[in-house]
């Protein structure tokens, strides 16, 4: 490593440039949101917080992700199992369409779901007999969240996976291991950390999701507004105190998030 | 010997297997069959199939078409996990998250075995490996030598009728290899199970196999036990592949061999060759060719010679304790006899001046 | 298909794979397509070609090349001072790179916006000194862009600066290379490939990115109008052929940004590795 060191003023330089660059991006807005939360004080806090719609759209934020992040574990599981395990025609075009998501912008992504479930859509003439209304209503906002999120548990697993390779699995099915039992004993161990952690960031992004979910909710206030629709709203209004308020409640969230992520991963890197 | 082989119940047949991976034909028109208690190589370089036809045995490859019969019964369409047999994978494949105990005892758990039993059997093939105190051990806190044992002991631990071990000792340090090897024949003369090894080294398979299959671009080139292979190579490919042989030009230049036929080529391995210094008194010395030392390597036990022949660089042993020779030196060779090839034939022609003599290597 | 594998549970995992990805993803892409074929040519060229739709992939696009440079600088100088140096808080810096990936984009850019107009705490300092607008502006944008994209070049090279051999370094150094032409001639090669993937990620999120944007843009049309917006306009007013005219080009942005960049990887895979 001898050559590698560098105490020259170089090094100093970018690692200050660093701390400064990120100092204004990312740590300034931070603080920004908390002090003009609290601008008003402790009180005007509360108030803006324990808002009866404020409530509300924390209620629907946590519910739409709570939702899409069960569904995409489940999904992640499957597809990282299915193409990594196995070899079959179409695995390239299979992946491709499971990473799509993320290249959509989420514009797109709540349009694409209008075209399809909205009144001119696709499928609207078989669900509207029964009732069942989609776009502006729950059940969009978390299709839309899901979509928005879709790849993040695959992607986190897939790598690992990859990495692992086949031949545990093949040894326990060689000595008559059934699919559950290869799974639960041997892949998920080696996954465990890599999921918690696909999770993790799924959570991060399902909350903070907003022009999908703009797209599709109906802006009814107590009803399908989630978190940062509700803050979008107050915002315009000019209650600068309520919107960041209710920001700081998501930012409390994604700090959080900051810290499991990291001790999820200095876990993993350890047992590996 | 050959004889015997055919004579003796085969344990595991292949019969005109093929195998493609998409464009790749990794197994053409294999026939095999492997007597059973015998313990076997599969030999090859790399990207000759030999694995794939392990693979196949073992149930984690199907072939295109074909046949495989273990012990008397068809097993294409039988699972893996139901054809009685034991794998050591090369990368050993020991469950990560297990410790040594759980390692062994997962294919006893999985056919409900009691845990007395379980701990009972476990115990032994610790024992067996001589790993006892290891149990509670991750694989990553083993050394390669372990790991390889422990793995071994994981494939043993059902019971199986056979043991396919793929590159066992590809991954273990030279002098490990060594003890490893002679302890693995042990075992596996002792417990007397029917095994299939695959190797790219031929020192391995000379030493470990009772018999050796060799294989080369997805055919089987020849099977035979490892003095058959040596002195009566079938194939070319074998004649060049086991012993350190090297190709000769201008074969007709050599004194006191014939060539009868223009297309021919010829192999010659050390061991044809022996070399000594200008006046040493020695039988055929007026046969000899006079020929300059280019190169001596000192291999431990003995001097390879390298010298000049008719435009060929020839290798002979000599041992340490004759008279030394220097680089530079005129020596006097005596080639014994070379493999000739014809096409795909392949004969034994010795020097013409020892025509009298019967030939025993 | 046919070939069967010793692990079991491929119908099982590649059924529920396939059904959810039908649902969520090829079904709602579909209805796109379906509905495209269904738009006159002529009337989605007029969509596309008026200048106000026009304008607004001018403003997304230059904004988002912009940003995503300056990411792809600063993001080598962190990438580099992370794996490269030890110093205090190198944990907390790191830590704080994946921000934008936590931070919801509107809390985001309502933040971003409040500082920045001319009343407010930053934007009135470059106001008053400068006399720069940075809210309500292409610079305001291009600053929420630079701040949704700082993880993705990070990220992207860090992994590979982790992996580089310090023999390839030490080769270098004994072969009498100083420095700057071992990072120059040694290291940048080895990471550039993971630079323009990156780079080509942020673009791409960048141009697509409305939540973080929307706030501080200020919507004026001709100047400050991006193209999630001008969809999102389309959308309010019902005029799904319009909004999809506009999302197809869009797309086909994408598309094409990401395939230069597949073409690129995997022209440098195959002079690393000999295999394509």
């Amino acid at each position: 490593m001898e050559i590698r060191k560098d105490s020259g003023i170089m090094k100093w330089i970018l690692i200050g440039i660093s701390f400064l660059f990120l100092g204004v991006f990312l740590l300034l807005p931070l603080f920004y949101i908390i002090a003009t939360a609290f601008r008003d004080g402790i009180g005007g806090y509360l108030v803006a917080v324990t808002d009866e719609y404020a409530i509300k759209a924390a209620l629907l934020t946590l519910k739409a992700t709570l939702i899409s992040v069960l569904i995409n574990t489940f999904f992640g599981l499957a597809a990282a199992w299915c193409l990594t395990k196995f070899a079959f025609k179409g695995k390239k075009i299979l992946s491709t369409f499971i990473d799509l998501p993320v290249t959509v912008s989420p514009i797109i992504a709540g349009l694409i779901y209008v075209l399809t479930f909205g009144r001119q859509g696709i499928l609207y003439k078989y669900l509207d007999p029964y009732g069942i209304q989609i776009i502006f209503a729950v059940p969009g906002i978390v299709l839309a969240t899901i979509f928005v999120t879709f790849p993040f548990i695959s992607r986190e697993l897939i790598p690992v996976l990859t990495a692992q390779g086949t031949d545990e699995e093949e040894a326990a099915a060689l000595m008559g291991a059934k699919t559950f039992t290869i799974f639960r004993k041997v892949t998920l161990p080696h996954i465990k950390w890599a999921l918690l952690y696909g999770v993790v960031l799924c959570t991060a992004r399902a909350m903070g999701e907003f022009g999908a979910v703009s797209v599709l909710s109906g802006h009814l206030r107590g009803k399908t507004n989630t978190l940062p629709l509700y803050i979008e709203l107050l915002y315009q209004g000019y209650d600068f105190t309520g919107a960041f308020a209710a920001s700081s409640i998501l930012v409390i969230m994604a700090i959080i998030i900051l810290i499991l992520r990291l001790l999820l991963q200095n876990k993993g890197k350890r047992e590996v | 010997m050959s004889e015997q082989i055919e004579n003796a119940k085969s344990y595991v047949e292949l019969k005109d297997i093929n195998k493609h991976f998409r464009d790749f034909h990794a197994s053409k028109d294999v026939n095999i069959s492997i007597p059973k208690g015998k313990l076997v190589a599969l030999l090859g370089p790399s990207g000759s199939g030999k694995t794939t036809i392990l693979r196949m045995i073992a149930g984690l490859e199907h072939p295109d078409s074909g046949e495989i019969w273990i012990d008397g019964k068809k097993v294409n369409d039988v699972p893996g996990s139901e054809r009685g047999v034991g794998f050591v994978f090369q990368s050993y494949a020991l469950f990560r998250y297990m410790t040594v105990f759980e390692n062994i005892a997962f294919g006893l758990r999985l056919k409900k075995t009691p845990e007395n039993e379980i701990k009972e059997k476990v115990t032994e093939l610790l024992k067996l490996i001589s790993c006892e105190g290891l149990e509670k051990r991750y694989p990553s806190e083993l050394s390669g030598g372990q790991r390889q044992r422990v793995a071994f002991a994981r494939a043993l631990a059902p019971n199986p009728q056979l043991l396919l071990l793929d590159e066992p000792f590809a991954a273990i340090d030279a002098k490990v290899r060594l003890e490893l090897r002679t302890w693995l024949k042990e075992m596996i003369t002792k417990l007397h199970i029917t095994s299939i090894f695959v190797t790219h080294d031929q020192d391995e398979a000379i030493e470990v196999a009772d018999e050796i299959i060799v294989t080369n671009q997805g055919r089987v080139e020849q099977s035979g036990s490892p003095q058959e292979l040596y002195s009566r190579p079938a194939t070319p490919f074998v004649a060049q592949f086991i012993g350190n042989s090297v190709p000769v030009k201008n074969f007709e230049r050599f004194k006191h061999f014939e060539r009868n036929d223009d297309d021919v080529t010829a192999i010659l391995r050390p061991e044809f060759v022996s070399v000594f210094k200008e006046g040493e008194h020695v039988q055929y010395a007026n046969s000899a060719e006079q020929a300059v030392v280019e190169d001596i390597i000192f291999r431990g036990s003995s001097l390879e010679i390298r010298f000049r022949l008719h435009e060929n660089l020839i290798s002979a042993y000599r041992s340490i304790n004759e008279a030394p020779i220097e680089i530079g030196e005129k020596v006097n060779a005596f080639i014994y006899r070379m493999f000739v090839i014809k096409g795909e034939e392949i004969s034994l022609v010795n020097n013409l001046s020892i025509k009298q003599e019967s030939v025993i290597i | 298909m046919k070939k069967k594998s010793i692990i079991p549970g491929f119908g099982l995992s590649f059924g529920i794979t396939i059904t959810i990805l039908s649902v969520i993803v090829i079904l709602p892409m579909c209805s796109l397509v379906v509905f495209a074929s269904k738009l006159s040519f002529s009337e989605f060229l007029y969509t596309i070609s008026r200048p106000r739709i026009m304008s607004g992939y001018f403003v997304s696009i230059s904004t988002a090349f912009f940003a995503s440079l300056i990411n792809a600088v600063m993001g080598l100088v962190l990438a580099w001072v992370l794996v490269r140096y030890e110093f205090p808080g190198k944990r907390f810096l790191d830590g704080i790179i994946e921000l934008p990936f936590a931070l919801p984009t509107a809390v985001a850019g309502i933040s971003l916006t409040h500082m920045t107009t001319t009343n407010g705490c930053v934007g009135k300092i470059f106001y008053d000194l400068f006399g720069i607008r940075i809210a309500y502006t292409r610079l305001g944008i291009t600053i929420a862009l630079i701040f949704i994209g700082i993880p993705f070049v990070v990220r992207s090279i860090q992994p590979v600066l982790e992996k580089i051999d310090l023999q390839y370094e030490e080769a270098a150094y004994i072969l009498g290379a100083d420095r700057k032409t071992t990072f120059r001639k040694v290291i940048f090669p080895e990471i550039l490939p993971a630079l323009i993937s990156g780079f080509t990620l942020a673009f791409a999120r960048c141009i697509g990115e409305y939540g973080s944007v929307v706030f501080i843009a200020g919507n004026t049309p001709y100047e400050t109008e991006i193209v999630p917006l001008l969809i999102m306009a389309e959308l309010q007013e019902f005029d799904y052929s319009a909004a999809t005219s506009i999302a197809l080009v869009m797309l086909f942005i994408a598309f094409v940004i990401l395939s230069v960049n597949a073409i690129i990887q995997s022209r440098v895979s195959r002079r690393v590795s000999g295999i394509s």
